[in-house]
């Protein structure tokens, strides 16, 4: 009787866990599945692919022409024919022929490197700044530090959707969005300050269970406090400012609001947000391309989260969490 | 003693050295720009570099509040939070509790289980929506084997946007709320189930009587941050469907869309803004009991 029943419960504990696998996963088996077909098999029914191909990645990558580039040898006709044009016109007739080109193409690896840059500077200098702020939260008195701690985490209440309008408008009276690389500059600082408060608490716990007494020893040895936190502190929680530096860097790398308002206008700052959501809303849209572009989005993202997860399960329970 | 106040005080002058370039940036780019959010709520803001803004005083907020479609989209965001913040937590807490069983292949399980959380944005909202396609979509195909085929655009309708985007929401989110409940879980003690299974207590009284209360706080905590940010989110909802109508994206167009009106989506943010506050002061009140 205890056995049958052990059995029904082992049988359905495992139904479970593959009904959630499965809900999980489901989205994702697509992604990976057409990122590997044809533009022409995009919608063959399976999953296994009956024509696997890198073709998509290959274009996204730059490794292989597209085809229509390929097969009209453009650049060649092209240059015979305003060969015998006068030179101010020449030029002038190329670069229209290549803008209309740049827009007709898939410029992956341009998002790619724009989204590495906004996102990775900013978090790493939130992460310094950081450093030093939960430094003093975790191991100085100070007067007003309960204060300072607590109106941080009133940044929850705060999100990105209440402070559009106005920081669109600080932004322009400074004169700070007729330009991309300014909109870019304007992105790194809303970053920067938009994962503040999660490297804050993050950091600050974890630097609270570095035991005191290391410190103090360095300090009667005759460390200064700013010494304590390169020599010792910094070191010793290498782990934890890996993890707060990649959950900041996500941020980065996710973030549409801010990104949409500051550089739509401006094509070459598009970060992979932006701009694969600009091309998913043109004509240009291939599923197949969407799909690898999806997966090479995600691939470094995911791969960083799984070797760091065992702290990042801590980060994220011990620490404040923000979006 | 003298001495001693003096170190005092260079201490507190460094603890404030160290915090001050966040309290700068934080003071500069958050707390100015939510005052300036209500000072731009009382103008007709304009759009043109120079030219300055006309105070009409409360009139941004008589015309918000007698809009129609602000009060339709008011009452899809309390929706929309109130399914998912419940869905997510009722799926995680159901996940974390499956997780604490130890079984084969666990650790690989809980690597995937990450996945729809840590996954950038956009890379996982084209899978939604090809998954989601009307005709040739993978979930329509799978469905008609059971006989239903709606063929219905669940993600262009606005009927049905709210619903894919509110399943979005929670299968997005649900791990974040597994990991926090499950870290709590792992902290009850043994010695109460085995109290009380010497007095006899069934499986389910367990959970009841034991791990439901020790669970109270942080499922009480966790609902307030998803509802907090789910009453805010923007991203997950517009590049799932621009249909589902929440009030961020009714924001977001009217303040960057067709002809701008800032004033106005400032004196939306504002009312979003009253409402939200009052909301935890009563949550954290009634529920959390602080």
């Amino acid at each position: 009787m205890v056995k049958k029943k052990s059995f029904i419960r082992t049988f359905f504990f495992w139904f479970l866990i593959v009904l959630l696998v499965t809900f999980v996963i489901y989205p994702f088996l697509w992604m990976v599945s057409v990122s590997f077909r044809y533009d022409t098999d995009a919608f063959d029914k399976g999953l296994i692919p009956k024509r696997p191909t890198l073709n998509a990645y290959e274009e996204l990558l730059g490794l292989k022409k597209s085809i229509r580039e390929e097969l009209s040898n453009e650049d060649k006709q092209l240059l015979d024919l305003v060969k015998n044009m006068p030179e101010e016109q020449k030029k002038k007739v190329l670069e229209k022929i290549y803008s209309k080109r740049k827009k007709n193409s898939f410029p992956f690896l341009r998002f790619f490197k724009n989204s590495l840059l906004l996102a990775g500077i900013s978090a790493l200098i939130s992460v310094i700044i950081s450093i030093f702020g939960a430094y003093a939260f975790s191991r100085i008195e100070f007067s007003g530090r309960s204060y300072i701690q607590r109106g941080v985490l009133l940044v929850y209440l705060f999100g990105g959707t209440i402070l559009a309008v106005p920081l669109y408008q600080i932004f322009v009276k400074m004169g700070m969005t007729n330009s991309g690389i300014k909109g870019m500059l304007s992105l790194f600082v809303i970053y920067i300050v938009q994962t503040l408060p999660v490297s804050l608490y993050m950091l600050g716990n974890y630097f609270r269970t570095i035991p005191e007494t290391i410190e103090e020893a360095a300090i009667i040895d005759g460390c200064s406090r700013l010494k304590v936190i390169y020599k010792i502190i910094i070191p010793l929680s290498l782990p934890a400012i890996v993890t707060v530096f990649i959950y900041a860097f996500m941020i980065g790398w996710n973030e549409y609001l801010f990104a949409s308002i500051f550089i739509r206008p401006y094509p070459e700052f598009h970060t992979l947000p932006i701009g694969l959501n600009e091309i998913f809303n043109s004509e240009h849209a291939i599923w197949t391309k969407m799909m690898a572009a999806s997966v090479l989005t995600a691939v470094p993202v995911i791969i960083l989260f799984m070797t760091m997860e065992k702290y990042l399960a801590g980060g994220l329970t011990t620490g404040g969490v923000k979006e | 003693m003298v001495k001693y106040t003096s170190l005092k005080r260079k201490e507190e002058t460094f603890g404030w050295k160290l915090i001050s370039p966040t309290l700068i940036l934080i003071g500069f780019l958050i707390l100015y720009p939510v005052l300036y959010n209500i000072y731009l709520s009382f103008f007709k803001v304009s759009l043109n570099f120079g030219e300055k803004n006309t105070f009409v005083g409360i009139q941004n907020y008589l015309n918000v509040l007698s809009d129609l479609s602000f009060w339709k989209s008011f009452g899809t965001t309390v929706a929309f939070t109130l399914i998912t913040v419940m869905g997510s937590i009722l799926l995680g807490l159901g996940v974390a509790l499956l997780m604490n069983k130890k079984f084969p292949g666990r650790s690989i399980v809980r690597g995937l289980l990450l996945f729809p959380y840590v996954t950038p944005l956009i890379a996982i909202v084209f899978s939604w929506k090809y998954v989601f396609l009307p005709i040739d979509g993978p979930l329509v195909q799978f469905l008609s084997i059971f006989g239903f085929n709606s063929g219905t655009d669940m993600i262009n309708d606005p009927n049905n946007a709210f619903i894919v985007v509110s399943i979005f929401n929670i299968w997005r989110n649900f791990p974040f709320v597994y990991l926090m409940i499950l870290s709590r879980l792992q902290s009850i003690s043994d010695d109460y189930y085995e109290a009380a299974e010497l007095d006899g207590a069934s499986s389910w009284q367990k959970f009841l009587n034991i791990t439901l209360p020790e669970l109270y706080f942080v499922i009480g905590s966790i609902a307030l941050l998803r509802g907090i940010w789910n009453f805010y989110k923007f991203d997950e909802v517009y590049l799932m469907s621009k249909f589902a109508n929440t009030l961020p994206i009714y924001i977001y167009e009217k303040a960057f869309s067709g002809l701008p009106q800032q004033g106005v989506a400032a004196s939306i943010a504002t009312i979003l803004f009253v409402v939200m506050f009052s909301l935890i002061g009563f949550y954290v009140k009634k529920v959390l009991k602080w």
